[in-house]
């Protein structure tokens, strides 16, 4: 297998995570696509320095984060949301409208948090275990764990006050 | 909506993406290839643009500056001077600064860290900037006066519409300075806020 078809791989195998990260730190359509292919861009400009000392999906979300950070966002920020027409883009007619709009609501909720909260979030919501995320994100596993019943307690309360 | 449900729509927005694989190998080199213009290169341009216009006009005075004959037409010159060279380098760097941070090799953590210190720095220098518009602007009329018309500014009949203008250009300033103000709290406070949490660590 050459590089390129290896990475290639890759991308498709992530290339729904990729989609999320970039809906989380964007807030329209022209931004999200621009962060997807900075991702990639710089998943493949450091794809010869991975040294296989981490699993391949905790360089995958360091990179795809830390490029969402310095990815310079457009002030068009919509309220009440992430801003994005479709988060979902089907091929069909068959749209669900509801989904969409609990989406949206998820989306408005990540949206709330700050930058460091967002990652920790995002992680989680993917399944991460707190010792892969402290390891991406450069926390320790108490501070990881720490931070994440805070975020708990927030959106608890915004549930409370709305 | 509490964890667990976020938890369950995410996961139902995964399988939702599962199903949905756009992406051909094509598109995906295509990508490593084309690298978007990252918006801060579109900023290294435009500032790179209004440093070479500065600086042209910096080579202008110079050229010229014998002309300013007296003490205080000199000290003008030597004023617009300073920022007309000083200026540019000093924003140029600091977008250099934000764009060599290494997201290749820092963790999420240190990244946010160097960033918002990096933009920090930079939103600071163009601050910085835009009060120091009042005094060139002030610096700029005399100078210009004398080598544009070979006018003494200071000792020149001025007509009421110059008042005008002038007083006209105060309030444009005025009120970009405090929007430049404004924009420059709300972006450093947040990153303020979000330094100060990293540093006290929980």
């Amino acid at each position: 297998m050459t590089k390129e078809q290896k990475f290639t791989e890759l991308i498709k195998d992530n290339e729904g995570v990729i989609f999320k990260i970039t809906t989380v730190y964007t807030n329209n359509e022209s931004d999200q696509k621009d962060l997807y292919q900075d991702i990639v861009y710089q998943l493949w400009k450091s794809f010869d320095s991975f040294r296989n000392e981490s699993k391949i999906s905790t360089w995958m979300y360091r990179v795809a984060l830390n490029t969402a950070i310095s990815h310079l966002r457009s002030r068009k920020k919509q309220p009440g949301g992430s801003g994005i027409d479709k988060i979902v883009q089907r091929a069909t007619e068959n749209e669900d409208q509801e989904f969409e709009d609990r989406l949206k609501i998820l989306y408005a909720q990540i949206q709330k948090l700050n930058v460091l909260e967002k990652g920790l979030m995002l992680l989680l919501l993917e399944g991460k275990k707190y010792q892969e995320i402290a390891e991406i994100t450069g926390l320790t596993e108490s501070n990881v764990g720490t931070r994440i019943s805070r975020i708990k307690q927030k959106l608890k309360s915004r549930i409370l006050k709305s | 909506m509490e964890l667990e449900e976020l938890k369950n729509l995410w996961t139902e927005l995964s399988d939702e993406l599962e199903k949905q694989k756009n992406l051909t190998d094509k598109i995906i080199m295509n990508m490593t290839q084309q690298r978007y213009t990252n918006k801060f290169e579109k900023i290294t341009r435009y500032e790179s643009v209004g440093a070479v216009i500065c600086f042209l006009v910096a080579i202008g005075i110079l050229w010229k500056f014998e002309e300013l004959d007296t003490w205080y037409l000199k000290l003008c010159g030597g004023i617009t001077l300073a920022f007309l060279l000083i200026m540019p380098v000093l924003v140029l760097r600091a977008i250099h600064q934000i764009k060599k941070l290494n997201i290749l090799e820092l963790n999420y953590r240190d990244t946010i860290v160097a960033f918002e210190k990096a933009r920090n720095h930079l939103l600071m220098i163009q601050q910085f900037g835009i009060y120091l518009s009042f005094v060139l602007f002030f610096t700029t009329i005399p100078v210009a006066s004398k080598l544009l018309s070979n006018k003494d500014f200071f000792i020149m009949e001025k007509e009421f519409s110059l008042y005008v203008l002038i007083g006209v250009v105060m309030v444009f300033l005025y009120f970009f300075a405090r929007w430049g103000y404004r924009s420059y709290k709300k972006i450093t406070n947040s990153a303020e806020n979000i330094l100060n949490e990293l540093d006290n660590g929980v």
